[in-house]
């Protein structure tokens, strides 16, 4: 009859871990800063350059929705800046409202076709 | 009437990089409007009170303040540093001398006390304003031209047309006055129908006013004209060794007896 009124308690962690690489650096190609942002782009610049020092520029924009967009500086080598934010600005619109930040992957390829003369 | 009379100090800080949630919380505990924000001993902006409503509790400082504050100098005039204000639709001014930043005076602290010195009737400042701008000349002996203008018959439209009429005149003619001057010049309602006008124009050009202020107008289909009293360094031998409250019976004298000249 004892045995049968004990009470058993127990309190358990159960730990699950997932490791990945740590991306370096994690913004990848572009930010695109919503205007309430929870994140402005004063902070957000002055993390690519404590990541990623000299690599990123911070475009601030006259924009319904977004305040700036952040963008790796290489990008801007290879195209016009103006073409180059007319097309992020252009898709970006149709995504974002005024309080997120967008992250983005943007890899130009160049083809080129020529012909010489035999 | 100095900014300094205005200002509230201590100036409480905070850093570009601390949070918006961080500067909410410390405003609260601190019972103030806004925050000067500081690195590395320099002054980058101010944060209000607005800023915060505004912005993302997770935003960092630099984010939401406003950048490069305008500033004026604890000496400067209170009308002066109310202009300044209004002219970019802002709530404060950073007080700093010599690079160092003494207080905050804000548009509210301002309006209040100077309302007391504006005449109700004309929206004109009334005799202390002028009263202090003439002694700050007159110490810093700085050259000004003084313009006492008095209203002719002014007495007979009360009594003809009555009081109402009258007061319609003072308004009518404040609004002239306002017209005729410039950023150069500062404007009272001296008493009853009297105006002092002080101008850092030249001669010519207080001459000119003079001239224009009583001239002959309409207004309410009413004639009307003044007398004005000029007084400067040249027409007033120690001019500058005068009170200004000699100086504004010289200038009353002399209308008064161009008023008499014209009366006869």
């Amino acid at each position: 009859m004892q045995d049968k009124e004990k009470m058993y308690y127990s309190r358990k962690a159960t730990l699950s871990l997932k490791i990945s690489e740590f991306e370096v650096p994690p913004m990848q190609d572009l930010l695109i800063i919503g205007k309430k942002a929870p994140i402005g782009p004063e902070a957000v610049k002055r993390m690519a350059q404590a990541l990623s020092p000299e690599q990123f520029t911070i475009v601030k924009l006259e924009h319904a929705k977004i305040e700036a967009v952040l963008i790796r500086n290489s990008l801007f080598q290879m195209l016009d800046e103006k073409v180059l934010m007319q097309i992020i600005l252009e898709e970006a619109d149709r995504l974002i409202s005024d309080n997120m930040v967008l992250r983005s992957e943007l890899k130009i390829s160049v083809s080129v076709q020529r012909e010489v003369e035999l | 009437m100095k900014v300094k009379d205005f200002m509230a100090s201590p100036v409480y800080t905070v850093s570009s990089e601390r949070s918006v949630q961080y500067v909410s919380d410390l405003m609260n505990e601190l019972k103030v409007g806004s925050l000067v924000v500081m690195d590395y001993g320099m002054t980058v902006g101010i944060i209000t009170s607005r800023d915060i409503r505004s912005s993302h509790p997770n935003r960092i400082v630099a984010d939401a303040m406003t950048p490069i504050p305008i500033s004026t100098s604890p000496d400067q005039f209170a009308w002066d540093a109310l202009e300044t204000m209004e002219q970019h639709r802002i709530e404060r001014l950073l007080v700093v001398q010599e690079e160092q930043v003494l207080g905050i005076v804000t548009r509210e602290a301002l309006h209040i006390k100077l309302s007391q010195i504006l005449d109700p009737l004309t929206g004109l400042y009334r005799a202390p304003y002028i009263q202090q701008i003439g002694e700050h000349f007159l110490n810093h002996r700085q050259y000004f031209e003084l313009l006492f203008i008095d209203l002719n018959n002014f007495g007979k439209i009360n009594k003809e047309y009555g009081h109402p009429m009258g007061d319609d005149i003072l308004i009518e003619y404040s609004n002239r006055l306002r017209a005729l001057t410039n950023e150069r010049d500062y404007v009272c309602r001296y008493a009853g129908d009297e105006f002092v006008v002080i101008t850092r124009s030249m001669e010519n050009d207080a001459m000119r006013l003079a001239d224009s202020l009583s001239q002959l107008t309409v207004l309410h289909n009413i004639n009307m004209s003044a007398s004005v009293g000029l007084a400067n360094s040249r027409l007033v031998p120690d001019f500058f060794a005068l009170s200004f409250r000699d100086l504004i019976s010289k200038a009353s004298l002399l209308s008064t007896s161009l008023k008499q000249s014209s009366a006869s």
